[in-house]
C-alpha cells in the first residue's frame, strides 16, 4: 500500500517535473547556439559544451566527451541548469492542490523533516539549514568510492574560498546511503575532508531523506548511480540552479557568489 | 644482401627481444611468489596514498588550486584494490592493470579517447600531468599526483602485480582459517573441544569438495599466560603461515591485545569467545560475535524492564563493581533507558574487594529504588539480596546472564520471580533440524559431550565462516569475504539465535532472553521471547 503510494507520487513527480527539466535544457542550448552563431571575427577560441575546461585553437572533438566543439567568447560562463522560480499564480494553485502534480511546478518544495547532522544533533532540514540562507548542496555516502572524494574535495576548497570572502554560505553534504550513514560515519568523513563549520552532513530515517533526495531531484535507486551534481541556491529569493560537481572549485564558487549576490 | 652492419644489427635486436621476453617469464612467474619491498611499498601508496619514506605525496584537482593529501584521494578509492575501476555516477574510472596499459595496439575508451600503450615515462606523465600517451587529457576527476621519483619507480612497478595478488592466506587449492585456543591449565579442555569442532566442520566440507576447489585448512596458534604472551603467539603463528580469516579464537581475558591484532592486520575474525562482545573500534571493524554480551544484554533487560508494571521510571539503581569493562556496561544500561524514555537510573559504585552488601542495600533502599541493575559476581548480588531479605526488603533484581552463576539459586525465596536473568541463546533457539545435524556432527567426528555450549558456538561461527566464503565467490578477498559476512541476514544456524550482520553491526543476536527463578521447582523460567536490540536500534 505504501510502497504503492510512493510509486505514484514518484511518477507523478517524474511526469511533472521532466517537462520542466526539458523545456530548460532546450531553453539554454538554444540561447547558447544563438550566442554562438554570431559572426563574430574576434572569437577564435573553441570549447566542449559539456566541458568548458576543454579549450582549444582549432575546431574538432573533445577529447573526454567527443562533442564537437563550439566557438566560444574568451570566458565561458559555468553551464549551470537553472530552476524556474514559480510565479506567485504557480504558488498559490501549489497551495490550492498540495500534493498534486501541479506541485511539481514550484519544483523545490523541500521538505522540512527532521534529520542528523555530524554531530547527532536533530535539525530540521528545512528551517534549519536552508531557509533565508544561500546553499550549496551535494550528494555523498561515505563507503563511497569514486566521485565523493573529488566531489568533497572540490566542495573543501570551495568552502575556504567562501570563508577566506567572508561569504555566509551554508554547504550541506546528504547522504544517499542513510541506513550506513550515521552521525558518526559523518563525522569522520568530514573531519577527513577537513569540513570547516557552516558545512553541515546530513544523515537520518531512510524516509526522511529520502523525501528530500526526491524533491531536489537526486533521487537514484542505487547508492552508486548518484550523480555528482551540485545544487545552488538562495532561498530568500527562491533563486536556484544546478552545477557539475566536478568542475573546478573556482567554477563552483562563480555559481555561488551569482546566487548568493541575487 | 645483407652488408654485415645490418646483418649485427638484425642480431642485436633479436637479442634484445630475447633478453625482453625473458624480462616478461620472469615477471609472469613472480606473481606467484611474494612480493618485493618495492612492490610492497608502491602497494601502500596504490591503497593508502602515502609513502614509507614519509615523503609527502599531494594530490591536485581541477585547476590545479585544489591540493589535497593523497591519503584522500588514493588509487584504489576509485581504481580499485584490483585495479579493475569502480563506475560511479556516470564516471569510469580506468583499468590500471598493466596488461590493459600496455596492450601494444593502445586503446580506445567508451568516451572515444584513443592513445597508443602506455611506457612507464607514459604512467608518469598521466600521474602526474594528466595526460595520456597521445597527449589528451584525461577526465577532470582524476587528479594529478605530485611524489618523490622513488615513489612513482614503486607505483609503477606495483601496477604489475594488480590484480594478481591474492588476500594472505588464499591458496589455488586451499584457504587457510586460523584460531586462537586455550592449551594448558584448566581450559585446555575446552580448548580442544572448539578446535575438534572446527577442524569437523572443515573436513565435511573439505570431504564434499572444499570451497570452490579450495580446501579448508585450519591453522591453531595457542593462548600464552599473559594477554600479551597470547598476542604474542598469534602473531607468531600466523607470521609463518598467513591466515585469510580467523574463527572461534578464545579472547576471554586479553579483548584488547588480540583484536587489535584482527584489526591491524586486517584479519577478519567470526565468533570470538568472551562475554564483553564490544565493538571498539565500530568503523570498519573486522570482529564479528556471533552473541551479545554483558553490555547488549543489560540493555535487553533494560527494555525488558521498561515494560514491567511495577518498575516506573527513576526507580532503577544500578549496583555495580567499580571497574573498566562494568563503567561500559552501566553506561549502557543509563542509555538505553533513556532510549526507552526513562531518565537514566542512578548509579551505586562499590570496591569489589570490600564490598559491603548490608550498606549497600541499606543505601539504595533508602533511595527508593524498587528495580537493582546487580552488575558484580554471583556472590556479591547474592548477599546483596540476602542483606536486603533480612529487612524484609524484596526488589526487582536483574542480572546480565554471564554473570549469574548457578549460585544465584541459592536466594532467599522472598525473591521468588523477582530475579531476571538475561540470556543470550536458550534451547528455544534450536530447530529440530538443527539438533539432529549436530548430533550427527557429533557422532561422525567423535565429539565428547563436555562443553556443549562451547561446542554449539564454534559450531555455528565455522558454519557461518563457511557460508561467507561461498557467498564471496572463487575471487576471494577479504573485501569480498567482509562483504559477505556484512550482508547475512537473519541467517538461520538452527542452533542459535538467527544472525545478521551489516555495515554498522558486529554483534549477529543483538539482543537478549529473559528468564526468572523460580524457586519452588529450583528452575529457571521463561519470562519474554528473544527482545530484539536490532530491530529497536
Amino acid at each position: 500500500m505504501i510502497c504503492k503510494t510512493i510509486l505514484t507520487v514518484l511518477m507523478l513527480m517524474t511526469i511533472g517535473i521532466a517537462p520542466v527539466l526539458l523545456s530548460n535544457r532546450s531553453h539554454s542550448a538554444q540561447a547558447q547556439t544563438a550566442a554562438n552563431n554570431k559572426p563574430t571575427k574576434k572569437v577564435n577560441r573553441y570549447a566542449c559544451p559539456m566541458h568548458p575546461e576543454v579549450r582549444s585553437t582549432r575546431r574538432g572533438k573533445c577529447p573526454q566527451c567527443g562533442m564537437t566543439m563550439r566557438v566560444v567568447k574568451a570566458e565561458a560562463p559555468p553551464i549551470t541548469t537553472p530552476i524556474p522560480t514559480p510565479t506567485p499564480s504557480d504558488l498559490a494553485t501549489a497551495s490550492a492542490d498540495t500534493g498534486g502534480p501541479s506541485a511539481s511546478t514550484s519544483s523545490l518544495h523541500i521538505p522540512d523533516v527532521e534529520v542528523y547532522d555530524q554531530h547527532g544533533n536533530r535539525l530540521k532540514f528545512n528551517s534549519d539549514l536552508i531557509k533565508d540562507k544561500t546553499v550549496a548542496i551535494n550528494f555523498i555516502f561515505t563507503t563511497c568510492t569514486t566521485i565523493c572524494g573529488p566531489l568533497t574535495a572540490t566542495f573543501q576548497r570551495t568552502q575556504q574560498e567562501i570563508i577566506a570572502q567572508e561569504l555566509s554560505v551554508q554547504f550541506i553534504s546528504i547522504s544517499v546511503d542513510p541506513m550506513t550513514d550515521t552521525p558518526e560515519r559523518l563525522r569522520v568523513f568530514a573531519a577527513k575532508f577537513k569540513a570547516k563549520p557552516g558545512w553541515t552532513f546530513v544523515t537520518g530515517d531512510k524516509a526522511a531523506i529520502d523525501s528530500i533526495l526526491q524533491a531536489l531531484g537526486a533521487a537514484v535507486a542505487v547508492k552508486t548511480d548518484h550523480s555528482p551534481m551540485v545544487l545552488i541556491g538562495n532561498e530568500k529569493k527562491n533563486y536556484w540552479t544546478r552545477t557539475y560537481g566536478l568542475s573546478s572549485p573556482s567554477t563552483l564558487f562563480k555559481v555561488i557568489l551569482e546566487a548568493a549576490n541575487k | 644482401m645483407y652488408s654485415p652492419s645490418l646483418k649485427r644489427k638484425l642480431f642485436f635486436s633479436g637479442a634484445a627481444c630475447l633478453i625482453l621476453f625473458a624480462g616478461k617469464a620472469g615477471s609472469s612467474s613472480l606473481a606467484q611468489e611474494s612480493s618485493t619491498a618495492p612492490e610492497r611499498r608502491g602497494r601502500q601508496i596504490y591503497l593508502q596514498g602515502t609513502s614509507q619514506s614519509g615523503k609527502p605525496i599531494f594530490a591536485y584537482l581541477g585547476d590545479d588550486s585544489l591540493e589535497v593529501p593523497a591519503s584522500t584521494l588514493p588509487c584504489a578509492s576509485c581504481h580499485g584494490t584490483n585495479g579493475q575501476g569502480t563506475p560511479e555516477g556516470g564516471v569510469n574510472p580506468a583499468n590500471l592493470t598493466l596488461e590493459t596499459l600496455t596492450k601494444p595496439y593502445g586503446q580506445t575508451h567508451p568516451s572515444g579517447r584513443k592513445h597508443p600503450a602506455y611506457t612507464n615515462r607514459g604512467i608518469e606523465l598521466a600521474i602526474t600531468r594528466g595526460l595520456d600517451p597521445g597527449g589528451n587529457r584525461l577526465l577532470p576527476v582524476m587528479p594529478r599526483y605530485s611524489m618523490s621519483r622513488e615513489d612513482m619507480s614503486d607505483l609503477i612497478l606495483y601496477l604489475g602485480r594488480l590484480g594478481k595478488e591474492s588476500d594472505p592466506g588464499v591458496h589455488d587449492a586451499k584457504i587457510v582459517i586460523g584460531t586462537l585456543v586455550p592449551a594448558r591449565g584448566n581450559l585446555a579442555e575446552m580448548g580442544n573441544v572448539i578446535r575438534a569442532v572446527t577442524a569437523g566442520v572443515f573436513a565435511d566440507v573439505n570431504a564434499a569438495g572444499g570451497i570452490y576447489n579450495r580446501r579448508l585448512e585450519l591453522s591453531v596458534a595457542e593462548t600464552g599466560d599473559t594477554p600479551a604472551a597470547s598476542r604474542a603467539n598469534l602473531e607468531r603463528s600466523f607470521d609463518v603461515e598467513p591466515v585469510f580469516a580467523m574463527v572461534s579464537n578464545f579472547i576471554a581475558g586479553s579483548e584488547k591485545e588480540t583484536l587489535s591484532f584482527s584489526n591491524q592486520k586486517e584479519i577478519p575474525l567470526v565468533g570470538p569467545f568472551t562475554l564483553y562482545s564490544s565493538v571498539e573500534p565500530k568503523e570498519g571493524s573486522r570482529v564479528f560475535y556471533l552473541l551479545s554480551g554483558i553490555s547488549d544484554q543489560a540493555r535487553a533487560l533494560v527494555e525488558f524492564a521498561i515494560k514491567t508494571p511495577e518498575i516506573k521510571d527513576g526507580g532503577i539503581a544500578i549496583v555495580h563493581s567499580q571497574n573498566e569493562l562494568n563503567k561500559s556496561v552501566v553506561e549502557a544500561i543509563q542509555q538505553q533507558s533513556k532510549v526507552g524514555g526513562w531518565s537514566g537510573g542512578e548509579s551505586f559504585g562499590y570496591a569489589s574487594e570490600s564490598f559491603d552488601a548490608a550498606a549497600m542495600a541499606r543505601q539504595v533502599r533508602q533511595a527508593k529504588r524498587h528495580g537493582v541493575f546487580f552488575i558484580g559476581n554471583a556472590a556479591d548480588a547474592l548477599s546483596f539480596m540476602q542483606e536486603a531479605d533480612k529487612a524484609a526488603w524484596h526488589p526487582t533484581i536483574f542480572i546480565s546472564g554471564p554473570q549469574a552463576t548457578a549460585e544465584i539459586l541459592k536466594v532467599p525465596p522472598g525473591f521468588d520471580r523477582r530475579v531476571f536473568i538475561s540470556f543470550p541463546t536458550t534451547p528455544a533457539d534450536q530447530s529440530a533440524e538443527g539438533v539432529r545435524e549436530f548430533r550427527a556432527f557429533s557422532a561422525r567426528h567423535g565429539l565428547p559431550s563436555s562443553h556443549l555450549a562451547a561446542q554449539i558456538l564454534a559450531y555455528s561461527a565455522a558454519r557461518i565462516v563457511v557460508e561467507s566464503l561461498k557467498r564471496a565467490g572463487r575471487e576471494l578477498t577479504r573485501e569480498q569475504f567482509l562483504a559477505a559476512l556484512e550482508g547475512l541476514y537473519e541467517h538461520q544456524t538452527g542452533l542459535i539465535p538467527p544472525v545478521s550482520f551489516g555495515p554498522n553491526r558486529r554483534i549477529g543476536a543483538l539482543g537478549a532472553y529473559v528468564v526468572t527463578i523460580n524457586l519452588k521447582e529450583k528452575k529457571f523460567e521463561p519470562a519474554s521471547g528473544f527482545i530484539d536490540l536490532g530491530r529497536t536500534k
